[in-house]
């Protein structure tokens, strides 16, 4: 497991904002021809929370997703953080792609696309390398900087990806099935790295996964999607805090209970 | 170190397999000439001769020069121009749209429809022939950026989205690394186009010029100068794709670097080989 040494000397960007999305709908489409996906949804992150949302495949997801990182504007309804109506993409909101072998640039060293975002807020270079050198510490890569993306493994790049969106100091980290195409190892060790971050970094986190196991052993709250459009069926709190252990957490009978809940709601 | 000993035999024996046709060919050539009285089949021997003579008393030196600055600046301009303009209308959606139609229309000319037109409208000085290079030059550039900027996943968009990235760095360090590569691939079709226009323009209307050199020894008789011509412009075409193709392994080396682990699983390059020395 990745021992975390170095996240005391990260800035501290706690979470300050609530994000949340109200009577949320999006159609995709125009006229006759539009689709409604999303039927007004209300989702809420707490700071420093984790929430997770999962849903069967196609039920918009990485739709909600894109809404809540301003990548899509809303049909109806808004996207807000704290009191403010988002509109387009703010630097409080990081993303992390599913595609990670994609989102990271191939023709920039590692350590290099950690510290691009950084680039286009005006910070000089050495800065830039010092943080991103930092980040990547941070996410348990401290000797992979000067190696391109492609030369690492999956599970690697996708610690990268996180070190993007932690350096670019982003209160609020948003996942899109982060942790899909790597081996079950590598799973449970970046769940791990989830729940470190938020509890050393105090960020709120969400994350899109298909995986019920996943969204019940990393979130406060499951957020429930089904239904053609989709709606928010339920929203199942999870007791379990800061601490969770990938053992002895999976064996609590209140768990078991709030998986075999979402895997009814999920199935119908 | 012992995988580059290993590698020296490899690489000798590529080089033999690319040679050896040229070789033969210039021997089968060189021998079946030897005695050839033909007017327009002048002996090899002969034709290396004014070669010779042609750099060494003749005007070849100022020629290859006048052609190849020629060449080298209509290249450079139609690519910044092809470049720009490409990275433009990829990048602006609506402005695609309505150019669309020209573009598919562009696409089937083929570039050696223009040499009618070359001909028929130069001047006689340098700059008319830098022009019609260009001209020639720029439209695999236009359309190969075009392509390349219309290919970058949508992934990376969201990424530059998400990320804030302003217009002018995104532009630098995102959509023109992402689509160097086809970038480079126009370049390196109108690097062909550009030779052809390059002689064609300088036959017909020009003081100098590898094209004008084939076209004087022509038409006073000299068939050896004339050969001696033709081959060298084969030459200085096999050589400006050759350094071509270097530039391009050391601009794209991350591209096929990441190509090669994704198909071999391996990366097979200078770079991998010097840290195996350490
Ligand atoms: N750009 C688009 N244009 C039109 N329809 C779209 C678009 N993107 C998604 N959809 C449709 O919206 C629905 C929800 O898609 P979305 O990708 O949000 O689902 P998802 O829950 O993330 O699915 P998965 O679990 O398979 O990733 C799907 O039916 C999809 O076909
Ligand atoms: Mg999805």
């Amino acid at each position: 497991m990745t021992t975390v040494q170095n996240l005391d000397r990260l800035e501290e960007r706690q979470a300050r904002h609530t994000l949340s999305v109200q009577s949320l709908s999006k159609s995709y489409g125009e006229g006759a021809d539009a689709v409604e996906v999303l039927h007004e949804l209300d989702v809420r992150v707490e700071p420093n929370e984790v929430v997770c949302i999962v849903g069967p495949s196609g039920a918009g997801k990485t739709t909600l997703l894109r809404c809540l990182a301003g990548l899509l504007p809303p049909s109806s309804g808004k996207v807000m953080l704290g009191d403010q109506e988002m509109t387009e993409p703010l630097s409080e909101v990081g993303v992390v792609f599913q595609d990670y072998s994609r989102s990271l640039l191939p023709w920039m060293r590692t350590k290099e696309n950690v510290a691009f975002p950084l680039q286009g807020r005006g910070m000089g270079r050495s800065q830039r390398m010092a943080l991103a050198e930092q980040c990547l510490d941070a996410v348990g890569l401290p000797a992979v900087g000067r190696k391109y993306p492609w030369q690492l493994s999956g599970g690697m790049q996708q610690r990268a990806a996180i070190a993007r969106a932690l350096a670019y100091q982003s209160e609020i980290l948003l996942m899109d099935e982060p942790f899909a195409s790597v081996d079950a190892q590598t799973r449970f060790d970046l769940e791990d790295l989830v729940l470190d971050l938020r509890k050393r970094l105090g960020i709120s986190i969400v994350v899109v996964t298909h995986d019920i196991d996943e969204a019940v052993y990393l979130a406060d709250r499951v957020v429930v999607l089904s239904g053609h459009p989709a709606t928010v069926v339920d929203v199942v709190d999870v007791p379990f805090g800061m601490d969770r252990d990938q053992i002895d957490t999976k064996a609590d009978a209140r768990f078991t209970e709030a998986r075999r809940r979402i895997l009814n709601e999920i199935r119908h | 170190m012992s995988t580059i000993l290993a590698e020296a035999p490899k690489q000798l024996g590529r080089l033999l397999e690319q040679v050896w046709l040229v070789a033969v060919l210039a021997a089968a050539w060189w021998f079946l000439s030897a005695n050839s009285t033909s007017v327009y089949f002048p002996p090899l021997s002969k034709i290396m001769q004014s070669l010779v003579s042609g750099f060494t008393t003749g005007t070849m030196m100022r020629d290859v020069v006048f052609s190849l600055s020629n060449i080298l600046i209509g290249i450079a301009v139609a690519t910044v121009l092809g470049v720009a303009v490409g990275i433009l209308i990829g990048e602006l959606e609506r402005l695609r749209q309505v150019l669309d139609p020209f573009l598919q229309f562009v696409r089937s000319v083929p570039q050696s429809a223009l040499i009618p037109i070359v001909i028929g409208a130069l001047g006689i000085g340098q700059a008319p022939k830098i022009y019609m290079i260009a001209f020639a030059c720029f439209w695999p550039v236009l359309l190969n950026t075009i392509d390349g900027v219309r290919s970058i996943a949508p992934e990376v968009r969201d990424m530059a989205k998400s990320y804030r990235i302003p217009t002018t760095l995104r532009i630098r360090r995102i959509v023109l690394p992402a689509a160097l590569p086809q970038i480079v691939a126009g370049v390196r079709v109108s690097l062909a186009v550009g030779v052809v226009i390059m002689v064609v323009s300088e036959i017909f209307s020009a003081v100098a010029g590898i094209g004008h050199y084939i076209n004087m020894a022509g038409s006073s008789f000299d068939i050896s100068g004339a050969w001696a011509g033709t081959l060298l412009v084969g030459a200085l075409g096999y050589l400006l794709s050759v350094s071509f193709i270097l530039f391009e392994k050391g601009t794209l080396r991350w591209y096929f670097d990441s190509a090669a682990l994704a198909s071999h699983g391996r990366i097979k390059t200078t770079r991998s080989r010097r840290k195996a020395k350490k």
